[in-house]
């Protein structure tokens, strides 16, 4: 079994608290991604779970077995960090069997070994080549052998990625996902970018100021986030006004009969992908376009609604133009609710 | 335009090189000469009786010039002993007291070496390290540490610890990690440090004479007095033997280091 579970850590440096009450669970053989801002203590979770760093407080299991106290070079975690950290004065194959080679196994074990991980990685003949000598992509994918090669039973991605240009970036996510899936190696995988954690995870924790916010999976985050700040997390939303009494919505846009329970007041939050332009005198909410930005694949307006103004996004099948009046209709089983007191 | 700035440089090179090597050519041209009358060119006679003593085993030159080189190597491996672990603690952990330690250790360089080693030496005569070999030994030390620390604790902070840390991921315990890794990149490093410090350690003139008492003689000492008495032949010689001897020392390093590592460590560009 190798699960892991994070219980009540917390950690503070020089009485600043970094992280408070992180708890989560890492199925085996699934991705779970740390996703926050820069300076959240997504990558101090990292290091704890590695035994980089110990916390001040609470537990950390691998499987059934607490491992807080295991010291990092016995805990059966490997990280690869950001810039790779290829070792420069070693070749490919002495960099991928360093792992092998410091557990004293024999010279013959290693290399069948480190022959297997080149063709994982799809690297192979790599092996007398020097990391400068590679390309960035191709150091990521040997420091990703590296970490594979002493067989962890936890994998942990520092942002390994973000390093590289985005054409790169998207195919070097398709070979780690793929190694991951062929490998069932549990894995955590911190990143700020949030389509790469809604892409490539199975769960996703996210991270703001110190704390984990929400918890679960890339469509329940997306779709039903239990925050503002958790929604503007992956994308501008809209935001009005309103409230709910006997079974109506009601605010200065719209109102329409809702199973939901009353609330005095809140704030419905609208996707900008909800809201459907027209032209003119198709709907009854009728507006007028304020500016347009023009994106390729998409359009992104702003526009004035019953002196509401709004944040759009619409497929360039039809680009209106700034100052044209338009009509708008909205998605409206996707608006959420948030309570305000 | 680009030819004329070309010119310019290489005439500026120019200048410079022959500021730095006239000079030499002049103590090279000198150790060959009996005598040397202004306002002549060049010399008219020449001798050899410089290099003949030098060579003569009655004159000791040689054995205390590898004397020399052996005190310089000792004091220079004990500096890289000290200052390696010393670089990297000040360069990478943060501890109380740490701006006041790094001020302290420059101290030699600041303060008048002369001031701090007659302190020394009365403590030295008193726990029987003065005319000794130890002694000279630990008193070089003093202006050797700050170059060296100076040196590693920038490429210190140029590593960083993210190294360590990646082979500890991997497995690997705290002896393993320096073999394999910290001191492996580290070496270049390693190596302009130790120059240094042998460069500073085999010039020591006044704290060898001060604390060896005249019972430890040094090569630097062996060539002051003809220097001072006016001699120029003999100071010559042993000024070209000295010049030599640090070059080597330095071309010999410059090979290794290019040798072994310049190629494989091209990416981190303190080389």
């Amino acid at each position: 079994m190798s699960k892991i579970a994070l219980k009540n850590i917390e950690k503070s440096f020089n009485k600043v608290k970094v992280l408070k009450n992180i708890n989560f669970e890492v199925p085996e053989g699934k991705v779970v991604s740390l996703l926050g801002p820069s300076g959240c203590g997504k990558t101090t979770t990292l290091k704890i779970i590695a035994g980089l760093i110990f916390p001040d407080n609470g537990e950390i299991f691998l499987g059934d077995k607490a491992i807080t106290d295991v010291p990092v070079e016995k805990r059966g975690t490997v990280i690869v960090f950001q810039d790779y950290l290829l070792f420069p004065h070693l070749n490919v194959e002495d960099n991928i069997g360093f792992g092998l080679k410091m557990a004293k196994l024999k010279k013959k074990n290693i290399n069948i070994q480190v022959e297997r991980m080149l063709e994982l990685v799809q690297l192979k003949g790599y092996n007398k080549k020097h990391p400068h000598e590679l390309s960035g992509g191709e150091q990521q994918r040997i420091a990703l052998a590296r970490a594979l090669a002493i067989e962890p039973k936890v994998l942990l991605l520092d942002e390994p990625f973000s390093n590289l240009d985005t054409k790169l970036r998207e195919d070097m996510r398709e070979i780690t996902l793929e190694i991951q899936r062929k490998l069932n190696i549990t894995t955590i995988l911190v990143t700020h970018d949030k389509e790469e954690a809604l892409m490539s995870s199975d769960k996703i924790a996210i991270m703001l100021k110190g704390e984990i916010k929400q918890f679960g999976t890339p469509e329940e985050l997306y779709e039903n986030p239990n925050s503002i700040e958790i929604a503007d997390f992956f994308g501008k939303k809209n935001y009005i006004s309103c409230n709910i009494a006997k079974h109506t919505f009601n605010s200065g846009l719209l109102s329409f009969p809702t199973k939901m329970e009353d609330i005095k007041k809140g704030k419905a939050m609208i996707k900008p992908e909800d809201i459907i332009i027209y032209t003119e005198e198709i709907t009854d909410l009728r507006g007028v376009i304020l500016s347009s930005k023009y994106g390729g694949q998409r359009v992104y307006y702003t526009i004035l609604v019953n002196g509401i103004e709004l944040m759009a996004v619409s497929q360039p099948f039809k680009i209106f133009k700034v100052g044209e009046k338009i009509s708008i209709d909205i998605n409206t089983d996707n608006i959420k609710i948030f309570k305000e007191k | 335009m680009k030819e004329k700035t070309k010119l310019v440089y290489k005439v500026i090179v120019g200048i410079f090189l022959c500021f730095l090597l006239l000079p030499l050519a002049v103590i090279f041209i000198w150790s060959f000469t009996k005598n040397w009358p202004w306002p002549k060119i060049l010399p008219e006679n020449f001798g050899l009786r410089g290099w003949l003593y030098f060579i003569n085993p009655s004159s000791k030159s040689i054995s205390t010039l590898i004397f020399s080189i052996f005190l310089s190597f000792t004091v220079t491996v004990i500096t890289l002993g000290i200052t390696i672990p010393a670089a990297k603690a000040l360069a990478l952990y943060r501890f109380k007291g740490k701006k006041l330690i790094e001020l302290l250790i420059f101290a030699p360089i600041i303060v008048p070496t002369v001031t701090v080693a007659m302190g020394i030496h009365l403590q030295f005569i008193k726990i029987g390290l003065a005319n000794t070999f130890l002694g000279v030994v630990l008193v070089q030390l003093i202006p050797c540490i700050p170059y060296s620390i100076r040196i590693l604790k920038s490429v210190f902070e140029l590593i960083g610890e993210d190294m360590e840390l990646q082979a500890k991921v991997l497995g690997a315990n705290s002896l393993q990690t320096f073999i394999y890794i910290t001191f492996p990149i580290l070496l270049p490093g390693v190596i302009s440090a130790g120059s240094m410090a042998f460069i500073v350690s085999f010039s020591q003139y006044f704290l060898t004479f001060l604390i060896g008492g005249g019972k430890i003689v040094t090569f630097s000492m062996l060539m002051f007095p003809y220097i001072q008495s006016g001699d120029r032949m003999m100071g010559s010689v042993y000024s070209v033997v000295f010049i030599l001897t640090t070059l080597t020392f330095l071309i010999i390093v410059e090979k290794l280091t290019n040798k072994f590592y310049k190629n494989k460590l091209k990416e981190h560009n303190y080389v």
